[in-house]
């Protein structure tokens, strides 16, 4: 594994209301692995790295899998330190989790420097026959709204799973201002100006 | 897989400034303290890499798990990192395999556990390479003295 840490690393977060499907999505994507018996709520914080070649050129992806649940909220935000870009995750099959959405983007764009890649994820699409709440027109003019990217996807199927993924560090190594804190000690990114401080206006004191 | 997953939780320690900022807010409430403020107060002193604050991080754990059910879950698995962070490993996995009795299926902890595990193989290692040398130098002394004794008979 030594070669890979001279990779440039990329940060990337999922955030989400909790059971929109965050840890289900990462797990297909870095294990390929389904357990619909694994419903559990994240706690805290849960952490996976994967290599991705993206137009000719490898990058290891430090992926931060933080709990959806409100009791978290103020201690994770304190993960976005250094973050290149954000997966925002929703379920389709959830009006309710489609309707915290701007709240989820609110947090994200207040703990992250302006032109961080933001990417907006309608999770569950293998739900879509029998209980869409949330029409894919939604999901694109929401992530319009924040110049975010936009697909649907489904852990269970397969579909789309790579996707938001590759798409995001596509988008992020071409905008090469946030690379240019990849590779370097993690953290050293100025995030939010006040270093870290950023993740304190969400503290409910 | 054969990579060991990590407890990021536990190796990213918040700089002194942020967990200041949640010292503060937990003094602040006092005896009224509420549980997210005490809580959030023992996540970023288990985060420390200062011992004295990991101990009063799982201190404050222990006592949130007592007074508060609904908050059992996170505390133990809490816990469980706090111990492993201390190198209590049989601490760690108590604590863990009481999580994973109440979640079977629950990620997080069999990856915490697999992290212990394998700590306590290598000490395990560790502890029988020390062992067998200790016996290795007390067979070379006993079998030297058992020598010099043979040769006075």
């Amino acid at each position: 594994m030594a070669s890979d840490d001279s990779l440039p690393t990329l940060k990337i977060l999922l955030i989400g209301p909790s059971g929109a499907g965050k840890s289900a999505l990462l797990t297909r994507y870095c294990d390929d692995e389904f357990d619909p018996e694994s419903s559990t709520a994240t706690i805290g914080i849960d952490f996976k790295i994967k290599k991705l070649a993206v137009r000719g050129k490898a990058y290891r992806l430090t992926l931060f899998d933080t709990a959806g649940q409100e009791r978290f909220r103020t201690l994770s935000t304190s993960f976005y330190r250094g973050a290149h870009g954000v997966l925002l995750v929703y379920d389709i099959s959830s009006r309710a989790s489609f309707l915290t959405m701007e709240r989820w983007f609110d947090e994200a764009e207040a703990n992250t420097v302006e032109g961080i890649a933001l990417y907006l994820v309608g999770a569950k699409l293998d739900k879509a026959e029998s209980s869409r709440e949330v029409s894919p027109e939604e999901g694109q003019a929401l992530a319009d709204a924040h110049g975010a990217r936009f697909c649907e996807a489904s852990a269970k199927t397969r579909v789309n799973v790579r996707r938001p993924f590759v798409d995001i560090v596509d988008q992020i190594v071409q905008t090469l201002g946030l690379l240019s804190g990849a590779g370097r000690t993690p953290g050293t990114v100025a995030v939010s100006g006040g270093g870290g401080g950023g993740y304190l206006s969400s503290c409910p004191c | 897989m054969a990579q060991l997953p990590y407890a990021i939780d536990a190796e990213t320690p918040l700089n002194p400034a942020e967990l200041e900022v949640l010292r503060a807010q937990y003094e602040k409430e006092g005896d009224m303290v509420g549980v997210q403020t005490k809580f959030n107060y023992a996540w970023g002193l288990v985060k420390s890499n200062t011992r004295t604050d990991q101990h009063l991080g799982l201190m404050l754990l222990s006592e949130i798990f007592r007074t508060s059910p609904e908050r059992r879950r996170e505390c133990l698995y809490y816990l469980a990192l706090g111990n492993y962070k201390l190198a209590s490993y049989a601490q760690a996995r108590k604590y863990n395999e009481l999580l994973l009795d109440i979640e079977p299926h629950n990620l997080q902890a069999a990856n915490l556990q697999a992290m212990i595990d394998d700590k306590v193989a290598k000490e395990g290692l560790m502890g029988v390479a020390i062992a067998s040398g200790v016996v290795v130098a007390a067979g070379l002394v006993g079998g030297v003295l058992f020598r010099s004794l043979g040769r006075k008979r």
